[in-house]
């Protein structure tokens, strides 16, 4: 068990410079936006440091209370490299706010969104699953009120429905925790997932429901998703890519630990305790939402609530490759959840230039490549990692899932026949729109003008989705060896936290 | 662990009002009584918290001369943790309460209605 307590800067000093923005908002607003850039800017570096210079995996131990004394937190494989996608988006989205936010409170939204990305990195580091709780509190506190930010009214709608079915999520996912907890007495991720068999299995089966309805609320899963149309389309565009980037990740995260680690067994195939199979009713849920998510994005007119849709659908993928349950299926779905986090950031930016210059239904993009041939370019790149062609990142992540699925034969073979039907209709509606901005004449020829703040973050992601495309490996090996924590759980994950517990 | 089946009349309880919560949530067309809803839904969880830490023969969790924590090998202490994790989880309920007031203001503000249903007439 390694230590290395200044890691909890990571989650120190976003939520101490989002507390301290106000002040800096005094002297002037843009040194308030700028304030986010620089944090952002050491979570990105720092993060990266953790990653290239292999520091991780490690513990957080603050005040030598050792787990499962004490709170800790734990930054593996896994969470090292979520930290990283997670702090890159958040960088390249502040930078695109220096342009975008203009009006309002601009000071409090800084605030705000440095809130939610400190959350976020929280979510996933932590090792305690009451704080669990605690970081999707700060982060949904914090999103509800990102989503009610903007001139247009129909945010408040979508912010107020996403704030009723997010609350009573988190509260039923408490249920779970403490149910858990009177069976187990400990709020330790890892000595739970070592003691999960000492429970009684109806509790535990009960437990387990509460749990999974609780998180796949922020992991968008199908009977618990009804906010993500109303929300993302509500939204200014920056909050949307927010969304959809940063805070899907850490709700995924949240429900395949406790999914895969908690209840799950040692095994080829993760397979769960508790009467119930959990990675069946995942497998299930996701194949639902890919197929409702799809179908509705295919029918949207406004672009915006088409890729909420699609956003939908996507992480119903990402869950149906977790549920496969092989070493193969977890790697699919940590590719996969880092390539939609980038590419649908990327598009809801390009989204919110586009909008700021005009309308937002699909004719709206008509005629881009003559508008501006950098915006047309960037979102056909988005659109085609998207839907999975080769040469962009979304390839080799659905490569993946198809592979897994098809490695772990049996009924698994529905999986692929779901991933290949999600490629032909989201081929149907990107290509729909690419083929609008490249073919058709503009109604109005005037030329959209794009500013250096906003130009910097889609360049990037655009280049880093091609990186990830044509070298796969920067993004692969790590996801590879992330993938042996969530299906080996006892070295992978319990034994570096407690290592000297004994597994039952 | 904690016999905790003792305080039934509680659990119920605790149920029985997340229930209730979740009914007046799902029914109800008025943003304000939907508020109250997830008010009811959090005071379940807090009480059903508290419930699981406490049984009718326990003890404050406190060591001193006369009051023994654990009498014939069993602990009969009130587990103080779950008093501790209920502090944090009223907290946030009051938080979320706050902010759904303020977006219920706005929402009135905006569209001189506090009718689900009418919002979204409107937004057509």
């Amino acid at each position: 068990m390694k230590t290395y307590n200044f890691a909890a800067l990571l989650v120190g000093v976003p939520l101490l410079m989002a507390f301290s923005i106000p002040l800096f908002g005094f002297i002037s607003k843009q040194l308030a936006k700028w304030i986010t850039v620089l944090t952002l800017t050491f979570e990105f570096l720092f993060s990266l440091y953790i990653l290239l210079w292999h520091v991780y995996p490690f513990n957080v131990i603050m005040g030598n209370w050792v787990p499962p004394f004490g709170e800790n937190l734990y930054i593996g494989s896994l969470a090292t490299i979520l930290i990283v996608v997670i702090s890159f988006v958040g960088l390249m989205i502040s930078i695109y706010n220096l342009w975008s936010a203009k009006y309002g409170d601009v000071v409090h939204f800084a605030l705000l969104f440095l809130m939610f990305v400190g959350g976020s990195i929280g979510l996933i580091s932590t090792g305690d699953i009451f704080n669990v709780f605690i970081f999707m509190e700060i982060t949904g506190i914090s999103s509800y009120a990102l989503a009610a930010y903007g001139p247009e009214r129909r945010a408040l709608g979508g912010a107020f429905k996403y704030l009723v079915i997010s609350s009573i999520g988190s509260t039923l996912y408490l249920f779970g925790v403490l149910l858990i907890y009177t069976q187990l007495g400990t709020l330790n991720i890892a000595e739970i997932a070592a003691r999960i068999s000492q429970t009684t299995p109806g509790l535990l089966t009960f437990a387990g429901i509460l749990l999974v309805a609780g998180l796949a609320v922020e992991a968008e899963l199908f009977p618990f998703n009804g906010w993500v149309p109303d929300t993302y389309t509500g939204a200014i565009n920056p909050v949307s890519a927010t969304l959809s980037g940063i805070g899907s990740v850490g709700g995924v995260y949240v429900l395949i630990r406790i999914v895969m680690t908690v209840f799950g067994k040692n095994g080829n195939f993760v397979s769960t305790y508790g009467n119930l199979d959990l990675m069946t009713l995942i497998a299930i849920l996701g194949t639902a939402t890919v197929v409702i998510g799809e179908l509705s994005a295919l029918v949207q007119t406004n672009i915006k609530k088409m890729l909420a849709y699609s956003s939908m659908a996507q992480m119903g993928l990402v869950a149906m490759a977790f549920s496969i349950g092989s070493r193969l299926g977890a790697y699919a779905g940590i590719f996969q959840l880092i390539n939609h986090s980038i590419a649908k950031a990327m598009l809801f930016l390009i989204l919110g230039v586009i909008v700021s210059f005009g309308g937002e239904r699909v004719e709206d993009m008509k005629g881009l490549w003559y508008k501006s041939p950098f915006l047309a370019v960037t979102f056909t790149i988005g659109a085609l990692s998207l839907l999975g062609l080769p040469l962009f990142g979304g390839f080799w992540s659905k490569f993946a899932l198809v592979d897994a699925s098809f490695q772990r034969g049996g009924w698994y073979d529905f999986i692929m026949a779901i991933v290949l039907f999600a490629s032909v209709v989201e081929a149907f509606y990107y290509l729909k729109v690419v083929g609008y901005i490249f073919t058709s004449k503009p109604a109005v020829s005037e030329k959209i003008k794009v500013e250096i703040s906003p130009a910097i973050p889609i360049a990037a992601f655009a280049i880093l989705i091609i990186a990830i495309g044509i070298f796969p490996q920067i993004v692969s090996g790590i996801s590879y060896s992330a993938a042996h924590e969530l299906t080996d759980k006892m070295s992978g994950y319990v034994l570096n936290v407690i290592p000297t517990i004994v597994g039952h | 662990m904690i016999d905790f089946l003792q305080n039934w009349i509680y659990l119920t309880g605790a149920m029985a009002l997340v229930g209730i919560g979740l009914y007046i949530v799902l029914t109800n067309t008025n943003i304000l009584r939907i508020i109250v809803g997830l008010n009811i839904v959090d005071s379940g969880t807090n009480l059903f918290i508290v419930t699981i830490a406490w049984h009718p023969k326990s003890v404050m969790p406190i060591y001193t001369a006369t009051n023994n924590l654990v009498v014939d090998g069993h602990v009969v202490a009130a587990d103080p943790l779950p008093q501790s994790l209920v502090l944090t989880a009223i907290v946030i309920g009051l938080g979320t309460t706050a902010l759904a007031l303020a977006i219920a203001v706005k929402i009135y503000q905006k569209y001189g209605t506090l009718d689900v249903r009418k919002i979204k007439e409107e937004d057509k």
